[in-house]
């Protein structure tokens, strides 16, 4: 062990003084307990049901993937294309109760609306896995996984407009303002399993401000010790103020922790009532641990060939994503809660958006996240950590059945697909079902807090407990966990 | 599982309290399930109504069968009213569930029959239900003496503000002055039997002021003075030099901005899409205001309706940022609710925006009282007008609210859907009727430059100018021209089409000068009222000059086109000649490369030519619509249309926000003084006396210190709502100069009783420590090596400048995605809501203030200063050696002290430092064993080549992070 990372332990005995003593003993009774959480804020972690995961990967597509041409089959739409919906026989989609649900922020002509002329599937379908799951031609590698995945095709949301996005985090629509996110009520629940790394970590370029920004990782009122931590996939710069300018010397550094050690400890006992000094000499260790630990998860050394070949880091396409599921991997791998994934930002709307154009937009957009998630999950598994990981694919609504500027569908809050895999969630099933036209969902219907309250149940958290006071949370906040796809 | 939620609830045994509390545990208030353990009643047992019983009346049915709201006639917060039954008879017969017409209710399959009502709340479960009917069949078992919950009338917060007997000084054991504070603080403290912390040492005390009253720490200088000095005044030198300082108004400024949700303008790259642009002048005048000490009441006045109250007075306009920062792009329902909002939450505690799509829920305030309190904000809009000396709006303008729509009419929205608005039923402009003190709207008649903005002096005086230079350029480009001579015909000729080109450029700036005076005419005119007739002849005269010069701009336009047209068409000519040339020699790999960009380059220049084309065509059709246009006047069809020099808007103003602004800033109201007081104790304490300082309403349990509140609300308000006049009577209380923790107060016996009776301090018998907020933080890095800027006022300076622009944290950006990451790392004010800031400690924050360029740079600085100054060197005993090129190393340590943590450093902290210093020194001394960083960042100062200094160097940056330089103790 280098002189200038002193452990947890040494850091605490050496400060010679009776708080150090209650502290370390504490610590000492938690590592006794290997990987039982504990809590690093200011109330106690509150697990209870007995957990079937310990971290989540949620991967999130900006802009709404479409389910009819990714993870819910509609022939329908190959058999009418062209006519309008009104000349199916399924022109009731347009007199359904399930219209209601939509909440308009602004009337914007170029998106929201009904797109009457339906527009055929624009790629093909396989039955994939034992199971048979039906998975499209766009998702080759993920297809591979099929047994694993559990899809949910009858989503439904509110907004029509990509405040969905912040929506999806939330729980709430983009005009009733900003709430605390689902990671971070993870973070608040379960507190830490790694002292050297944050519990909740972002990856990818988020949110767009038009569509809730970086408030769809924050923890609003929980307060900012909850937030999602940005994380690059740069070894240099992995956070902000990750490391000290170039001009500083390690050992200077650690020198200097050492002398505010000592310093904070002489306060510490002239202000022997004093919590928050404690806390704070605990930040700084911690800081001096994350700036060492961050660094290496990044890097790849320590990964074979076969490894990087299998999330495509040697593919100009893949590569990026590819990291960032990769580093997702090794966060989990050393305890980290939940890990954010952002996927196709464009400073707006999100790439995912495709109004015209969608086959050359979403085949070039799964090619760049189909073999890297479906690398994720190999991996995981392969490790033994896909039971304990749960992976959740999302994106904030589907696409419209009908066409768009001839060759897109607009957006489509009624019925839309997600994936769950891993964490106790059971595999190669599909549950819930759009109409024949894939426009509302009409069985098993789930709004996008199902999913939330489904990886809390998986992770032993009871979204009822999750409250605080002061604050009003609604019952649609809460939402139910899908009994059918938990194993 | 929920032990760690009770145990951070202060209060305790009220009965509104209870509700709130059973609210907090998820039990239904929220539409949340109750606690397992108490809804599964063992099989055969009679529920308890207490546990059981009475928390899902409270939290399901009250808030319409209750003290405030007795739908049906009915009332159930106790079991005997409950028992009594409503209009329709009773609800429950003891011993007969299947008879109790409760438990029908609470059945009913449908809607709102059910009780609570789909729209009003969650269907109670069926063990909820099972438990009633067991209760039921119980025989109703309740205790006999069951208070009912107190009717509003009764809630401390709603009783006229008045000011409140000074308890008899008791004995002081300290021997100490009391402050009136200390006499309220006193009497609890002899009731819990806890005993007050002594004054603060000398350094901790000045250290609390400087950064309570400044968010600066004081200078070493101030420090030594200030220990130095016994007299009784001393401190209150200091309170008054602090006050009058115009660092108060940047530090209580920044708090204002918190309640009153400053934000500077955001928005998707240079879209507006909240606040406004240049709202800067509202900081401005918050910060002006606070120095000047001027009435908090005048302050809501001018915020709320400086429009109203001095419609011609700039400065005053400012003010009205408060509203025009409510601004939302594209929704008016999002802007207006923002501002119903938070103008109740930041003035009265009051959260009026509960009732937006149904009655509140604990207060008396309906959902229509809440869209007649719209109303008052339904005629506003925001406008940016002129400021004099700046004719470009995008570099500065004034931001403001006026009365746009004086008829707009407010619907209440049904269940707040905005979709369905109560046609039928306007609103008309209202308080909520519970408090008894109607408004009174008077209409005001606007200024002319009030609803014609152009008529300002400045702007006519600024267009005319602007106009005038355009001649005066135009004359001496012509006169340039003309005395050339020319050489050859081919040079007369081009010269010849210059000199047309500058004539017709001459005339063109005269006609627009005709225009812009003639149309100035006109409408100075039409706005002051003239007769018809001159109004009429005036408006000819201005149309006429309005066509002459468009007429002659055309002609510009065309003759400059057709010459921009021609040269663009040369250029690719001759580019596409050379390209040809070219492609005739015998080519190697690096002329086809070459050739490649040739013919790229000819492409643009095709293009420019092409568009230069499109561009004359437009001209010319342009032209002759001039023509035909300027043919009208010539033949008499005479039209009377010209272009207004600039918006005129509504003359009247309808006069609702002043009266809103009246009936809040007025001593009457008895919610105002309390809650303002409120958030200034908070600021200086740590703790407010009312705990969630937005919300005064039912929910807010009577305070501790109620007595005190009112004496300081009545102090406020008697004092001409002198918010300074607040600051000097708490910082000279006791209580605020308390020592807060440390062994002076966990040493002598009765403290340590008092910390074992009142651990969290809710009687402020001692002060409490408390991280500094982030822009202190920021500022005091700066502060400390002397370099920071003290520049009042101006443009929001860009977040992305955090680190190297050396002015105070509150002159920079703060918006919606646009703040500094330092700042929200130490829990900056969230620009869309903070009444109370919170106060973390997180790793993240090591990294910054260990990391960042600014603390390496400011450390840097100082250290070369401390290094060379001979500084203090006879006040420490040392002796400065002639022959020493740096401050000896105990003195540079307490000079480092001084300046960094303003008190002297303890000898077990010099003797660290002095072993530090040692030891850093010979690390530094051999680099090549060193490993630097792979940080990529680059402080503004480098570190310094002398190992003594640059560990020195280190020492400070050390204390920099050091926990009392974020620390207020």
């Amino acid at each position: 062990m280098s002189p200038f990372e002193p452990t947890r332990r040494d850091f605490l005995s050496n400060l010679g003084m009776g708080f150090g003593s209650v502290a370390l003993s504490a610590m000492l009774h938690r590592d006794a307990m290997a990987a039982a959480p504990v809590s690093h804020g200011n109330h106690l972690p509150l697990a209870s049901v007995a957990p079937k995961a310990k971290s989540v990967i949620w991967l999130f597509m900006i802009g709404g993937t479409s389910h009819l041409e990714s993870f819910d089959p509609k022939p329908a739409l190959n058999k009418y294309a062209g006519k309008t919906i009104d000349e199916t026989p399924h022109r009731d989609v347009l007199n359904s109760p399930f219209l209601k649900n939509e909440r308009v922020v602004a009337f914007d002509p170029n998106n929201g609306h009904v797109r009457n002329e339906i527009f055929p599937l624009q790629t093909g379908w396989k039955k994939r896995g034992q199971s048979g799951l039906e998975i499209s031609d766009w998702w080759p590698h993920l297809g591979d996984c099929a047994d694993d995945l559990a899809i949910v095709r009858s989503m439904w949301t509110e907004d029509s407009n990509h405040g969905a996005q912040l929506q999806f985090h939330t729980g709430r629509h983009r005009v009733d303002g900003f709430f605390p996110t689902i990671g971070s009520w993870v973070n608040y629940g379960l507190g830490s399993i790694n002292d050297n790394l944050p519990q909740f970590v972002v990856m990818g370029d988020p949110i767009a401000d038009c569509c809730g920004g970086r408030e769809a990782h924050r923890a609003n009122y929980l307060g900012p010790q909850y937030d999602g931590i940005p994380l690059d996939v740069d070894p240099v710069a992995p956070l902000p103020y990750a490391q000290p300018p170039g001009d500083v010397y390690r050992e200077e550094q650690a020198g200097e922790f050492e002398l505010l050690r000592q310093l904070n400890g002489v306060s510490a006992e002239a202000y022997p009532d004093d919590e928050a000094l404690r806390a704070r000499i605990r930040s700084y260790e911690l800081a001096f641990r994350m700036q060492a630990a961050i660094p290496e998860i990044v890097q790849f050394n320590d990964e074979t060939q076969v490894t990087r070949q299998l999330y495509g880091l040697d593919q100009a396409e893949t590569k990026t994503f590819g990291e960032q599921m990769l580093t997702a991997r090794r966060l989990v791998e050393r305890g980290v809660r939940f890990v954010q994934v952002y996927h196709g930002n464009n400073g707006g709307a999100g790439q995912w958006d495709s109004h015209k154009g969608l086959k050359a937009g979403h085949s070039r957009l799964c090619q760049q996240v189909d073999q890297p998630i479906a690398a994720l999950l190999k991996d995981l598994k392969q490790r033994g950590l896909l039971d304990e990981t749960l992976v959740v694919w999302a994106t904030e609504f589907g696409r419209t059945p009908g066409s768009q500027l001839a060759d897109g569908r607009d957006h489509h809050p009624f019925g839309f697909s997600v994936w769950m895999a891993g964490g106790g969630i059971r595999g190669g099933v599909a549950h819930g079902r759009t109409d024949e036209l894939g426009y509302h969902a009409v069985e098993d219907r789930h709004y996008v807090t199902d999913i939330h309250a489904t990886l809390l149940h998986q992770l032993g958290l009871d979204p009822r407990q999750l409250t605080v006071p002061g604050r009003k949370r609604l019952e649609k906040d809460f939402g139910s966990p899908i009994e059918a796809i938990i194993a | 599982m929920r032990h760690h939620q009770l145990s951070i609830l202060p209060w305790m045994g009220l009965p509104w309290m209870g509700l709130f509390l059973l609210g907090l545990l998820g039990v239904g208030v929220w539409g949340a399930a109750p606690p397992a353990r108490g809804d599964s009643p063992a099989p055969g047992q009679t529920p308890d109504y207490l546990e059981q019983i009475k928390p899902l009346l409270l939290s399901k049915c009250v808030s319409c069968h209750g003290p405030l709201r007795q739908e049906g006639g009915l009332r159930v917060d106790t079991a005997a009213l409950l028992l009594d039954g409503g209009d329709s008879g009773e609800v429950v017969v003891a011993e007969e569930p299947d008879q109790s017409y409760l438990l029908d209710r609470i059945t009913a399959e449908h809607g709102e029959d059910r009780m609570p009502p789909e729209s009003e709340g969650e269907a109670l479960t069926a063990e909820q239900i099972e438990l009633f009917r067991r209760w039921i069949a119980a025989g109703l078992p309740a205790p006999e003496a069951e208070e009912p919950l107190p009717p509003p009338e009764e809630h401390w917060a709603y009783q006229p503000i008045e000011r409140p007997e000074v308890p008899p000084a008791a004995a002081d054991p300290l021997g100490e002055p009391r402050n009136p504070i200390d006499q309220f603080l006193a009497i609890a403290h002899q009731q819990a039997g806890v005993t007050a912390a002594p004054r603060a040492d000398a350094a901790t005390l000045l250290r609390r002021i400087t950064m309570d009253l400044t968010g600066l720490p004081p200078r070493p200088d101030e420090l030594a003075e200030f220990m130095a000095d016994d007299s009784p005044e001393a401190y209150a030198r200091v309170v008054d030099r602090l006050l009058d300082s115009p660092r108060f108004g940047e530090r209580w400024g920044r708090h204002w901005m918190d309640v009153w949700r400053y934000s500077d303008w955001d928005g998707y790259k240079n879209e507006l899409r909240g606040s406004q642009r240049h709202i800067w002048h509202w900081r401005d005048w918050i910060i002006e205001s606070l120095n000047e000490d001027k009435g908090y009441d005048q302050m809501i006045l001018e915020m709320l309706a400086g429009d109203e109250l001095a419609p011609e007075d700039p400065d005053t306009l400012r003010a009205t940022g408060f509203l025009a920062r409510n601004y939302h792009h594209s929704n008016r329902d999002i802007w207006l609710d923002a501002t119903v909002e938070h103008t109740a939450k930041a003035f009265l505690g009051m959260t009026i925006a509960c009732a937006r799509c149904h009655d509140h829920k604990y207060d008396p305030i309906s959902q229509r009282e809440y869209y007649a309190f719209r109303a008052i904000f339904e005629p506003h809009r925001v406008r940016s007008d002129r400021i004099a000396g700046q004719p470009n709006v995008a570099q500065d303008a004034l931001p403001r609210a006026f009365d746009a729509e004086p008829e707009a009419e407010t619907y209440l929205y049904i269940q707040g859907n905005e979709k369905r608005p109560d046609k039928e039923h306007p609103l008309a402009p209202a308080v909520p009727a519970f408090f008894d003190r109607p408004l009174s709207i008077e209409p005001v008649s606007l200024p002319l430059q009030a609803y014609f903005p152009a008529a300002a002096e400045h702007v006519e005086r600024e267009d005319l100018a602007a106009a005038a230079r355009r001649v005066e350029a135009a004359q001496k480009a012509l006169d340039a021209l003309a005395p050339a001579k020319e050489s050859s015909d081919e040079q007369a000729a081009a010269s010849n089409g210059e000199l047309e080109l500058a004539r017709l450029k001459l005339s063109a700036a005269r006609a627009a000068e005709q225009s812009l005076a003639r149309r100035w005419d006109a409408d100075r005119a039409k706005h002051t009222d003239q007769p018809a007739e001159e109004t009429e002849r005036l408006a000819a005269a201005a149309a006429t000059a309005e066509r002459q010069a468009k007429l002659l701009e055309a002609e510009l336009q065309v003759a400059e086109k057709e010459r921009a047209a021609e040269k663009a068409e040369q250029a690719a000519q001759a580019a596409a000649d050379k390209q040809v040339a070219a492609a005739d020699k015998p080519a190697d790999a690096a002329d086809a490369a070459d050739a490649k960009k040739q013919q790229a380059a000819v492409a643009k220049l095709q293009k420019a030519a092409e568009q230069a084309s499109k561009e004359l065509a437009a001209a010319r059709e342009a032209l002759t619509a001039a023509q035909t246009a300027a043919g009208e006047t010539a033949t008499g069809e005479e039209s009377h249309e010209y272009t207004a020099v600039g918006e005129a808007y509504p003359r009247q103003s309808t006069g609702r926000r002043l009266a809103l602004a009246r009936w809040i800033a007025s001593r009457d109201n008895p919610l105002t003084a309390r809650v303002a007081v409120n958030h200034v104790w908070l600021r200086h304490f740590g703790t407010p006396l009312v705990d969630r300082v937005f919300d005064f309403g039912l929910e807010a349990p009577r305070p501790a210190h109620a007595d005190l509140l009112d004496w300081l609300a009545a102090e406020l308000v008697d004092s001409g709502w002198s918010l300074k006049h607040l600051h000097r009577l708490i910082v000279h209380s006791q209580a605020y100069t308390a020592a807060s923790s440390g062994l002076a107060v966990t040493e002598p016996v009765g403290l340590r009783q008092s910390a074992k009776i009142d651990p969290d301090n809710r009687l402020f018998w001692r002060a409490n420590t408390r991280r500094l907020d982030a822009e202190v933080i920021r500022d005091s890095l700066f502060f400390v090596s002397g370099s920071l800027d003290l520049t009042l006022g101006g443009p929001e300076i860009p977040a992305t400048e955090g680190e190297t622009v050396p002015r105070r944290s509150v002159y920079f950006q703060h918006a919606y995605e646009k703040q500094m990451t330092m700042l929200t790392l130490f829990d900056a004010a969230s620009p869309n809501e903070c009444y109370r800031r919170g106060s973390s400690i997180l790793p993240q924050q090591a990294l910054a203030l260990s990391n960042s360029t600014a603390s390496l740079t400011q450390a840097r600085r100082l250290a070369r200063q401390l290094c060379s100054a001979p500084i203090d060197a006879a006040a420490t005993g040392e002796e400065a050696g002639a022959s020493e090129p740096l401050l000896p190393a105990e003195a540079f340590i307490r000079a480092a002290f001084a300046r960094v943590l303003s008190r002297p450093p303890r000898a077990a902290e010099v003797q660290l430092c002095l072993e530090f210093l040692d030891r850093q020194q010979r690390l530094l001394a051999d680099p090549a064993q060193l490993t630097a960083s792979a940080g990529k960042a680059a402080p503004q100062l480098a570190p310094a080549e002398d190992p003594a200094v640059r560990a020195r160097e280190n020492l400070l940056h050390v204390l920099l992070n050091h926990n009392d330089f974020v620390t207020l103790r």
